[in-house]
C-alpha cells in the first residue's frame, strides 16, 4: 500500500512539473534565462523529468509485481471447495424447488451450463451436488496489461531518443543534399544517400488559405536516382528507415527565368531555364552568355533579366524584358535612346523572356525513430487493457442441487468483481433459463 | 434559412430543455422531466440534421470535409456529444436529475459558438495539416471523452447540492427525493469518468498516430498534448484512488470537478498558449 501511495505521489508530481513547463514557456526569454540553467525551460528533457519518469516506471513495475500474485490467485481460484459461507445467500441468489429428481436436474443443468459457459466443474458432497462455472476471469489481468503497455510506451520513447534522431533540412528546388541539421543544435548528420528536391508546389484555396504543400523528391545513391516520390503534409515518404515530412517552405532568392532566343530570326530550341549566375552557350558563335540578374518586376515594367554576353568582339550587357513590345509601344524610340533595353543588341541574336518563376525551397523534417513500433504496440495494448479493466468482469456461478422430498431444490449463486447491476440481470436471466430447462 | 440559423435555434432548444430539467428538479413533477427529455431529443435531432446539412454544403462548395475542423464546428460537436451521451445515460439509468447540470454545458457551448466574437461560423477549406483521415477519429474520440467527463462533472455537482436540500421526510414536497441517491451519483461519476478515460486515451493515441504522419513525431510536448496528458493523469489518479484506495462520494465528486476544469483548459485555455493545436490562428 505504501508503494501505491508512492505511485500516486509520483503521478501528482508529474503534472506539476508539466504545468510549470507550460508556465515557463510563456515567460519572455530574458526573464527566464536563469531558469535555463536549471533545465526548467526544456522540462521534458530535463534530468528531473527523466528521473520522475524512471520513478514512475519503477513504481509501475514494483506495484504490479507486488499485486500480481493476488490477481493470479483470483484467476486460478478453483470453484471447489465451495467458498465457506457462500450458501446460503452470500451473493446474488435465486432459489426454487422442482418436482424432478436430483439426478435428472443435475444432468439437465450441467448440459445447460456447458452450453452457456463452455466448461463446468462438478462436485458431489453429502450436502448435494455443486456445479461451478465462470467467465471473464482474465479481467483481473486488465490493469496489468495497462501498466505493461505504459511501460512499453515509455520504453519506445527511450529507444527513440537513444537510437533515433530528429533533424531538419532546407533544400532549394533542383538542389540535392546529403547533410541534415539535428534539432536543438546537436550538430550535422550525414545521410548515406542524397535527397534532391525536384519541384516544390504551393496551392491555395479561394479564400487564400493554403491548400497543398508538395515536394517532389528524388533519393539518390552514388549519383543514381533510386526512388522518386511526392511528399505532402500528412503523407510522409520514407527511404531506408528514415522518414521525411513536409514541414515548411521558403522562397529562394533565386528566381528562374525561362529564356529563349532566335538567330537571324530563326527560333532556337529549346527554351533555357536559368537562374542568376548561370552561364550558357550561344550556338553558332564563340559567345557565352551570363545571367546577371533575374527580376520579377523591375521599375514597374514587369519581369526582366539582365544578360552579359562575352565574345571575341568584347562584352555587352543588356536587359531582356518580358513585355518589351508593350514597353516599345508606350515609349517610341526607346531602344535608340537606351540600347541597354534592346534584347537584340548582340547581333544576330534576339532574346525573349517567356516568364520569370518564383523558385522555392522546401523545409523537410528528417526523422528516424526505431521506437515507433513499440509506442504503437503499447498504445493498442493500452486500449485493450483499459477495456478489459473496465468492461470485462470476472463472473462466477455456483449451482447447488440437493434432494428435497420427492423433487429437488436448486440454489443459484453468482459473484462478480464489478458491475453488480448488469450481473443481477444476468443472474435473473440464468434463473429464467434454468426454469425453462426444468419445465421442458 | 441557413444551417447556422438552425444551429442557433438549437441553442434555444437546449436552453428550454435545461429550464425544464430545472423545473423537474425543483418541483419534482414528472411532467417537466418528460417535457425536458423530449425537448432535448428534438434539439439533438435538429442539430444532427443541421450538421449533416453543413457537411453536405461543404461538398457543394467543393471543399468537402466533415464539420469538425474549426472552433465553431468543434463547439457544436461538443454540445452534440454531451446531449447524445447524456440522453443515452438518462435512458439507461432512468434518472433525469443530471440533466439540469449537464444540458446547460451543451447550451453554453452552443451559445458560445453562436455569439462569441472571433468564432467564425463559415465553412472553411482544410489547411494541409488537417487533410487527414485521422481528423475524424481523433476529434470524435476526444469530444466523446470530453462529453463523458461533462456527465461526471454534472453528477459531481449534484453531490454538492445534496446537503443544501432540506431532507425532511414528513413534508410532501420532499425535494431530496428528486435527487438521485449518493450511491447512484457515485456510480454515475465513476461511469462517466471510465468512459471518458477510455475515450481520452483513444483520442490521445489517434492524435499521436496523426501527429506521427503529419508532424513527424508522435509526441511533441505541444501545450495541447501536454494538457491532455495532465488531464489523463488527473483522471488516472482519480480512478486509482477509487479502485485502490476505495475513495467514494464527495472525494470523487471533487475530483470530477477538478478533472473537468482540466478538460476545459485543455480544450479552450490552451488556445491562448502558442502551439500547433491553437484554433485561433489556424
Amino acid at each position: 500500500m505504501i508503494l501505491i501511495a508512492l505511485l500516486a505521489v509520483g503521478g501528482t508530481f508529474l503534472p506539476q512539473q508539466q504545468e510549470a513547463g507550460d508556465f515557463l514557456h510563456r515567460l519572455p526569454p530574458a526573464a527566464a534565462e536563469w531558469l535555463l540553467r536549471l533545465q526548467l525551460l526544456d522540462i521534458y528533457h530535463s534530468t528531473v523529468f527523466y528521473l520522475l519518469m524512471s520513478l514512475l516506471s519503477l513504481n509501475l513495475i514494483v506495484c504490479s509485481l507486488n499485486r500480481f500474485p493476488s490477481a493470479w490467485k483470483k484467476i486460478r481460484a478453483p470453484g471447489f471447495p465451495v467458498p465457506e459461507g457462500l450458501f446460503p445467500s452470500a451473493g446474488v441468489e435465486q432459489t426454487f424447488n422442482v418436482k424432478e429428481g436430483k439426478d435428472t436436474v443435475v444432468s439437465r443443468l450441467e448440459s445447460l451450463a456447458r452450453k452457456r459457459w463452455g466448461s463446468v466443474d462438478r462436485q458431489e458432497t453429502e450436502r448435494g451436488v455443486f456445479l461451478f462455472a465462470q467467465k471473464g476471469r482474465f479481467a483481473h489481468l486488465g490493469v496489468y496489461v495497462v501498466h505493461v503497455s505504459i511501460l512499453i510506451i515509455i520504453l519506445g520513447a527511450v529507444v527513440g531518443s537513444l537510437f533515433g534522431f530528429e533533424a531538419y533540412v532546407t533544400i532549394d528546388e533542383g538542389q540535392a543534399v546529403q547533410e541534415v541539421e539535428l534539432k536543438g543544435g546537436r550538430g550535422i548528420r550525414q545521410l548515406d544517400f542524397a535527397v534532391r528536391c525536384d519541384k516544390f508546389t504551393l496551392e491555395f484555396h479561394e479564400n487564400g488559405a493554403p491548400k497543398t504543400y508538395r515536394s517532389d523528391l528524388s533519393f539518390l545513391k552514388d549519383g543514381k536516382v533510386i526512388r522518386q516520390g511526392a511528399l505532402l503534409v500528412n503523407h510522409p515518404l520514407s527511404f531506408e528507415t528514415i522518414r521525411f515530412y513536409q514541414s515548411s517552405y521558403g522562397m529562394s532568392e533565386d528566381n528562374k527565368a525561362h529564356l529563349s532566343f532566335s538567330r537571324n530570326g530563326v527560333r532556337q530550341q529549346p527554351e533555357l531555364v536559368l537562374t542568376e549566375g548561370d552561364v550558357f552557350e550561344l550556338p553558332g558563335s564563340q559567345a557565352k552568355g551570363t545571367v546577371l540578374r533575374v527580376e520579377e518586376n523591375i521599375m514597374e515594367m514587369g519581369p526582366a533579366v539582365k544578360l552579359l554576353i562575352s565574345s571575341p568582339r568584347g562584352d555587352v550587357q543588356f536587359w531582356v524584358f518580358r513585355h518589351i513590345e508593350e514597353i516599345k509601344q508606350m515609349n517610341p524610340g526607346l531602344l535608340n535612346e537606351m540600347p541597354l533595353f534592346n534584347p537584340a543588341l548582340f547581333k544576330p541574336y534576339e532574346f525573349s523572356l517567356t516568364r520569370v518563376e518564383q523558385k522555392y525551397s522546401t523545409g523537410l523534417q528528417v526523422v528516424r525513430d526505431p521506437g515507433v513500433p513499440l509506442v504503437a504496440g503499447g498504445g493498442i495494448l493500452l486500449i485493450a487493457g483499459l477495456m478489459m479493466t473496465f468492461w470485462m468482469s470476472h463472473r462466477r456461478f455456483w449451482i447447488w442441487i440437493f434432494s428435497d422430498g420427492e423433487g429437488a431444490s436448486i440454489h443459484i449463486i453468482g459473484m462478480s468483481n464489478r458491475n453488480p447491476a448488469a450481473f443481477e440481470k444476468e443472474i435473473r436471466n440464468l434463473h429464467a433459463a434454468v426454469r425453462k430447462a426444468m419445465t421442458i | 434559412m441557413t444551417h447556422t440559423t438552425i444551429l442557433s435555434w438549437v441553442t434555444f432548444i437546449y436552453f428550454a430543455a435545461f429550464v425544464f430539467y430545472l423545473f423537474r428538479t425543483v418541483f419534482g413533477k414528472t411532467f417537466w422531466g418528460r417535457l425536458a427529455t423530449m425537448t432535448a431529443w428534438v434539439g439533438l435531432a435538429v442539430q444532427s440534421c443541421a450538421l449533416v446539412w453543413r457537411w453536405k454544403l461543404s461538398y457543394d462548395l467543393g471543399i468537402g470535409h466533415i464539420p469538425l475542423s474549426n472552433l465553431y464546428e468543434s463547439m457544436v460537436f461538443f454540445a452534440w456529444s454531451i446531449v447524445f451521451l447524456y440522453l443515452i445515460l438518462e435512458w439507461k439509468a432512468a434518472n433525469r436529475v443530471p440533466g439540469a447540470f449537464v444540458i446547460p454545458v451543451a447550451f453554453l457551448a452552443m451559445a458560445y459558438a453562436s455569439i462569441a466574437p472571433g468564432v467564425d461560423n463559415n465553412i472553411q477549406p482544410l489547411i494541409p495539416a488537417l487533410q487527414s483521415n485521422w481528423l475524424t477519429s481523433h476529434v470524435v474520440t476526444c469530444f466523446l471523452g470530453y462529453a463523458s467527463f461533462t456527465l461526471a462533472f454534472g453528477s459531481g455537482l449534484i453531490y454538492f447540492i445534496h446537503p443544501l436540500v432540506p431532507a425532511d421526510k414528513d413534508s410532501p414536497d420532499n425535494r431530496s427525493a428528486c435527487l438521485p441517491s449518493p450511491d447512484t451519483l457515485d456510480t454515475l461519476i465513476y461511469q462517466g469518468v471510465v468512459l471518458g478515460f477510455v475515450f481520452l486515451s483513444m483520442g490521445i493515441l489517434t492524435g499521436s498516430v496523426w501527429a506521427h504522419f503529419a508532424w513527424g513525431s508522435y509526441w511533441s510536448w505541444d501545450p495541447k498534448e501536454t494538457w491532455s496528458l495532465i488531464t489523463w493523469i488527473i483522471y488516472a489518479i482519480m480512478l486509482h484512488a477509487r479502485l485502490v484506495r476505495g475513495w467514494r462520494g464527495k472525494r470523487m465528486a471533487v475530483m470530477a470537478v477538478i478533472g473537468f476544469a482540466s478538460v476545459l483548459f485543455t480544450y479552450l485555455g490552451v488556445n491562448y498558449l502558442p502551439g500547433l493545436h491553437s484554433y485561433l490562428n489556424a
